[in-house]
């Protein structure tokens, strides 16, 4: 159906198509509830370049009680240091959406470097002082490393590097709830996001891939790390290069809620993992604890001092 | 009918554009290197609309319940019926004819009772008997694929101060018909004992000899997990060919792999073959016989402590007749 012209640039007007009423939507959600009759409506817009159409999706297995009960539990585990006001604080639900992230994988070919030890023993002899004093003439078998430097090449698959392509979620939040079992990946219908919001990408597709290379590039080492032979190595370097990308966007189901522990500090975001539960989010610390604890332990360690000082 | 490998292999419908990799039905992305798999879609769209779905019971709207993990109605609770993930259970595509009969299986086995070494009962198989012989056909996965193998290792070659020298390489190999079993029936020491004897090009789409009521053993895990078990064969046999073939050296250790797979094509059979007990003195013994041809069976025999300690006996006693001969010089 076509659609008016949008009234702000970043918002667009749709007609519901369940009552009629007119509504005003962000140009990056995928899908919205009419607050009228609260049918739910998805939008279709042309793809273009940087505004692909999703290609896959990972279904909600979390529901909203279940998802609270896991924020509750976590923030009442946040630890000794968290502030007092933070554990007391009641978290409230944003939302549950689907965020875009993209799903990149490529082939990484790798020129390495290192130095490889091989352990090898020997058997030598030692001078010493025995019980009674006098010096006496020992063996003993004594671990030494022969190095060897190796040069080589490395290639291999990288698969299912996630990437977050939403300005709303960082990478590091992004990481802090994977993992998503994507062995349970759909492909993208309309069906799936109906009566959830679902946004578009808000990070360009090359920003995204950049991101996902940086991955890569981490990924690849902790592989070539785990590849050396020996008995240790050092000085291990590499260049990696990768080539056949493939990049594709997914939604990923992500409970959002948003903390409000102090008048005087921003709501703290913690999201919650709508497929296995799995909660992340900063936990605010509380300086004060911190200074007493400080000042505690240097209270202690001075009054062991002293009463060291005074046993000698 | 019997199987013609080059005429009558059914076209994959779709590959890989990667690794060009069969893809199967359900398929979203490639197994092996996790591409994506080409979708069919719609024709682009040059204009925004907005679309409602509709219940089609009671045609109230429909959302997404993550309890039901469907899309379904909140009015009438109807559930809209939605793409599953396809992760079905291994099936069969080619069974290979039992050529051995119950005669040539009872006959090896007698053949075989004779040839078990000097330490077996002599009266094995007088005092034998045939309790159970059973054909059945056990299932397996046969798989060819082309693997970029990048390698390193320690090995004895080119060591100095230590026993171990490291090295390194990048090889191109062709595994061809290699066979990992899915058997619980069989161990695999047994399936690798009589695999030698199979001959795949003789695949047929139903089984075939093996009398009236044979045994068939049906795969036992779904796509997925069938796929975690040849790619971990295959990393196995890329380090053993490796070790054969590119790492210098006769002792290694350390070996590390990383393989990427290209053109991986993998096919369910079911192998057939006679699984014989036969009881010695109240014991009971098992014995595989390959159901294509009698050279390959694989089995347990008994062993004869009377043998072990006579012989224990004559040592010992020719060993104080030798010092005393010794002595008496």
């Amino acid at each position: 159906m076509p659609l008016a012209p949008s009234v702000r640039p970043a918002e667009q007007e749709i007609a519901c198509q369940s009552c009629g009423a007119v509504l005003h939507v962000d140009t990056k959600v995928l899908s919205t509830t009419c607050p009228y009759c609260a049918s739910p409506s998805i939008i279709h817009r042309p793809s273009r370049p940087d505004r692909p159409e999703p290609v896959f999706l990972v279904g909600f297995t979390v529901n909203h009680q279940r998802a609270s009960a896991q924020v509750r539990r976590w923030i009442s585990r946040s630890g000794f240091f968290a502030r007092s006001d933070f554990k007391r604080a009641v978290p409230k639900l944003t939302h549950g959406i689907y965020l875009p992230a993209y799903l990149y994988g490529a082939v990484a070919r790798s020129q390495y470097s290192a130095r490889i030890g091989e352990n090898y023993t020997e058997t030598e002899t030692y001078t010493t002082t025995d019980s009674n004093g006098r010096t006496v003439t020992r063996t003993r078998t004594v671990t030494k490393t022969e190095w060897r430097s190796l040069q080589g090449h490395h290639d291999s698959y990288i698969v299912d590097v996630l990437v977050t392509a939403s300005h709303g979620v960082d990478n590091p939040a992004l990481e802090a709830i994977e993992p998503f079992d994507l062995r349970s990946l759909r492909a993208y219908t309309d069906a799936f996001v109906s009566g959830w919001l679902a946004e578009e990408p808000s990070r360009s597709q090359q920003e995204c891939l950049e991101m996902a290379q940086r991955e890569t590039l981490t990924l690849v080492d902790q592989k070539l790390n785990q590849f050396m032979p020996g008995d240790s190595f050092t000085n291990l370097q590499s260049h990696t290069d990768v080539s056949h990308e493939v990049i594709d966007l997914v939604l990923l189901p992500v409970w959002s809620y948003a903390l409000r522990y102090s008048e005087d500090q921003p709501p703290v975001q913690i999201l919650v993992n709508g497929q296995t539960g799995r909660v992340g989010g900063n936990v605010p610390v509380s300086t004060t604890k911190i200074a007493v604890t400080v000042i505690a332990v240097v209270i202690v360690c001075l009054l062991l001092f002293v009463l060291i000082s005074a046993l000698q | 009918m019997t199987r013609d490998l080059k005429s009558t292999q059914p076209e994959p419908l779709r590959c890989c554009s990667r690794c060009d990799s069969p893809l199967e039905a359900g398929d979203l992305r490639c197994a092996i290197c996790g591409a994506a798999a080409p979708q069919s879609d719609g024709a682009g769209r040059v204009e925004t609309a907005t679309t409602l779905l509709r219940c089609q019971g009671c045609g109230a709207a429909v959302t997404y319940d993550p309890d039901l993990q469907a899309p379904a109605c909140s009015f009438c609770g109807d559930v809209l019926e939605v793409q599953t993930i396809l992760d079905p259970e291994e099936q069969t595509q080619w069974y290979l004819p039992m050529t051995v009969t119950l005669d040539q299986a009872r006959d090896a086995l007698q053949q075989w009772m004779g040839t078990r070494g000097w330490f077996t009962p002599s009266d094995l198989s007088s005092a034998s008997q045939l309790t159970e012989i059973k054909p059945l056909w056990w299932v397996a996965w046969v798989f060819d694929a082309e693997a970029f193998v990048s390698w390193t290792a320690d090995s004895n070659a080119g060591s100095g101060r230590s026993a171990w020298a490291p090295h390194a390489g990048q090889n191109q190999i062709r595994f061809d018909n290699i066979l990992v079993s899915g058997s619980r029936g069989l161990s695999d020491a047994e399936a690798s004992a009589i695999t030698p004897g199979m001959d795949l090009t003789t695949g047929m789409d139903a089984p075939q000899g093996g009398g009236e009521h044979p045994i068939l053993e049906r795969f036992d895990l779904p796509r997925s997990q069938a796929r975690q078990q040849v790619a971990n064969a295959i990393d196995t046999s890329a380090a053993e060919r490796m070790q054969q073939e590119a790492i210098p050296g006769t002792r290694f250790r350390n070996v590390h792999t990383s393989i990427v797979l290209r053109r991986l094509v993998t096919e369910r059979y079911s192998l057939p073959a006679y699984v014989l007990a036969y009881r010695y003195r109240k014991q009971l013994y098992r014995v595989v016989i390959c159901g294509q041809d009698t050279r390959y069976l694989v089995g347990t025999s008994p062993f004869s402590y009377a043998k072990l300690f006579g012989l224990i006996a004559v040592v010992v006693v020719g060993f104080l007749v030798l010092m005393l001969v010794l002595s008496s010089l």
